[in-house]
């Protein structure tokens, strides 16, 4: 017979059989394979049984049924093989993710695989992920973070993107965590805002899966009568996953997976491979949080170390100036006499001497080095005084008068004239009026030292918050900012400035009073020295 | 002329008050210790009295005190190396209180003051 179909020749030629294709070429010669792999599905084959049939062939009645038998055996071969191959690649995608989340301690690391597993098309290829985590109190689910994209546009180019790339699970983790964590937890904080759900609401579909260690497959939510409908508006789709993540018995959170773009079904399959999935994310989340939170608390033991430790130095600090003050106080006596009598001798004898006589010169000097060495003194003791403040409330504005009324004489021999300006009804301020009066004076002082002759000195008092402020404005030359240093560290030496402790001395008794001292320079020339004293109590 | 009582444990000292002051017109008496400055204050009368707080082992405030309690009328200034007496309340009972310095002008300044302080006080 002469048969339709190549089944009965050892060799065609390619234009024999038109179900041979392009790089299929080996089965022109081969007919045992091209009878398997093509004959059994050609119509020219089954042509030529019905024609054997007809004739009258004995097996022509068997091989129908062995022909279907054979199709159906090598259908369900390839199932299997096809979920074989998809089982074999979920292993091999879950050992990946499991060794990451085995050794990341990095909480942001960790959400990156997380999430990029969920969503990649590598992964479990869900279109989009929410993940929401127990807060620290343990009060709520908050929603953390959002995956995916928010609508097709913006699905195709992402997939685009993928597919184009040849990246590993891990390395496509790597680059959502450098480009995109930060711009996705923004881009879904509308939705990840409205997620929060208390852990004490049991009716919760959060908490119920969580409760029952299960993840729960949410479909037609919108009409489900158990289900919070608003949970589904917020979502924008019908059908989502459920995926409570439990470590250790501990509620970490909760995965929600869909596919709003696609539509796709959520497979059982899908729904297990997630659940083998959410163990080792959920461990790798607490730990990740955990050591977070480990970190939190090691810095503030180390802040608390820190500030021990600053104070432990004040104290010693402290105690050296304690002793630095009883050892000038006991001394001043033994110095400060002297010094009276042979100064307060000069003075007499230069007061006797004729203006021609040659002895005078030394007795200037005598007069002059003395009252240089009794204002260092002074200086000195002023400094020991002043580590023992005694504070009480005072009217700053009846100080500023009065401090200022002592000055008077300074001021009009350097023809500086004085402009006050007191706000009214200030609060009290808890200070050491003496020493304060000696920062006002000094700062006095200072400011005169930088001004012309005839300058204006301008000294207001204001209230500021909780505080009070003092200020005084000259309008002499600006300071120069290491000037300003200078004027604040105590015997600290410039060429102009010479050394000393004056102001350096108000910076340190001010702020040992929770007080501070500042000096702003304006360009244009004048500076003004601000005090800022605490009226509160606790604050002393 | 106003005579004063100058009370220092120092005898340099007591020298320059006694030459300052004098210059300045007063009669000045001094005296080396506390018990000095009580046996002179009971045998003349002053029309004030300089005080240095620290007389050796005696303290300058004691005597000002009893001098407060016993002759109401002589004022007195305290003067001395310290200036943190200021704000020792017995010291408030002194109607001035000078630190010592080689410049005799404060002293001097605080002197007339509390004269004439009194003298105003003495006329009303």
């Amino acid at each position: 017979m002469d048969w339709e179909c190549c089944w009965s020749r050892d060799h065609i030629e390619a234009d024999h059989c038109p179900y041979v294709g392009e790089g299929e070429e080996d089965l022109l010669s081969s007919q045992r394979r091209r009878i398997v792999e093509k004959c059994v599905e050609c119509p020219r084959f089954k042509n030529d049984l019905a024609r054997m049939k007809g004739a009258g062939y004995p097996l022509s009645d068997v091989l129908p049924y062995i022909l279907t038998e054979f199709q159906e055996q090598k259908a369900q071969m390839g199932a299997m093989l096809s979920f074989l191959n998809s089982r074999t690649r979920e292993i091999k995608f879950l050992r990946e993710v499991g060794l990451v989340l085995q050794n990341s301690i990095d909480l942001d690391e960790v959400l990156s695989i997380a999430m990029t597993a969920i969503t990649a098309g590598k992964g479990f290829g869900m279109n989009r992920a929410f993940l929401l985590m127990t807060d620290k109190e343990r009060r709520n689910i908050r929603g953390y973070l959002g995956v995916g994209p928010r609508d097709y546009e913006e699905a195709w180019r992402t997939w685009e993107d993928i597919s184009r790339s040849n990246f590993t699970l891990r390395q496509l983790a790597r680059d959502f965590q450098k480009t995109k964590l930060t711009s996705e937890k923004v881009k879904f904080h509308d939705i990840l805002q409205q997620l929060t759900v208390p852990l004490a609401d049991q009716g919760h579909i959060f908490n119920r899966a969580l409760r029952g260690k299960k993840p729960i497959l949410v479909e037609n939510a919108l009409n489900n009568p158990d289900l919070d409908r608003g949970l589904a508006r917020i979502l924008g789709v019908d059908t989502f996953l459920v995926m409570p993540l439990i470590s250790r018995n501990r509620r970490i959170g909760v995965i929600i997976a869909d596919n709003c773009i696609t539509h796709k079904p959520i497979t059982l399959q899908d729904m297990q491979s997630l659940e083998t999935f959410a163990f080792p994310v959920a461990f790798a989340l607490e730990r990740a949080s955990l050591y977070e939170r480990l970190q939190e608390e090691v810095a503030k033991q180390k802040a608390a170390n820190l500030k021990l430790r600053e104070q432990q130095e004040l104290i010693v600090k402290m105690e050296k100036m304690a002793l630095v003050g009883k050892i000038t106080s006991s001394i001043a006596h033994s110095i400060r006499n002297p010094l009276m009598v042979i100064g307060g001798f000069a003075r007499t004898l230069l007061k006797g001497s004729s203006a021609d006589d040659e002895k005078r010169s030394y007795l200037e000097s005598i007069v002059r080095e003395t009252r240089q060495l009794e204002e260092v003194l002074s200086e000195v003791l002023d400094y020991s005084e002043s580590l023992f403040p005694v504070t009480d409330y005072w009217d700053l504005n009846e100080l500023v008068v009065k401090a200022m009324g002592e000055l008077e004489g300074v001021m009009n021999g350097a023809g500086v004239a004085c402009r006050m300006e007191l706000a009214p009804d200030l609060p009290v301020v808890r200070i050491d009026y003496k020493q304060i009066s000696y920062c006002l004076k000094t700062i006095t002082t200072t400011a005169l030292s930088a001004m012309e002759l005839g300058g204006e000195l301008h000294v207001e008092s204001l209230k500021d918050g909780d505080a009070v402020l003092l200020r005084v404005t000259d309008d002499g030359k600006p300071l120069s900012e290491t000037a300003q240093v200078a004027l604040t560290t105590p015997f600290f030496q410039t060429q102009e400035l010479g050394e000393g402790v004056g102001l350096s001395l108000c910076k340190s008794i001010l702020e040992r009073q929770g007080n501070t001292l500042t000096i702003t320079s304006r360009p244009g020339g004048g500076n003004t020295y601000s005090i800022r004293l605490l009226t509160k109590k606790e604050n002393i | 002329m106003a005579k004063l009582l100058v009370v220092d444990d120092e005898a340099n000292i007591r020298l320059l008050y006694a030459a300052e002051l004098s210059d300045e017109g007063y009669d000045v008496v001094t005296a080396g210790s506390a018990l000095e400055a009580v046996e002179k204050l009971e045998s003349e009368s002053f029309d004030l009295a300089v005080i240095d707080i620290k007389l050796k082992n005696e303290s300058g405030i004691e005597l000002l005190q009893r001098i407060v309690k016993e002759r109401h009328t002589v004022p007195v200034i305290l003067c001395t190396a310290f200036s943190c007496y200021k704000d020792d309340f017995s010291a408030w009972l002194a109607d001035g209180y000078v630190v010592k310095s080689s410049d005799l002008q404060e002293l001097k300044d605080e002197i007339a003051r509390v004269l004439a302080k009194r003298q105003k006080a003495a006329y009303t």
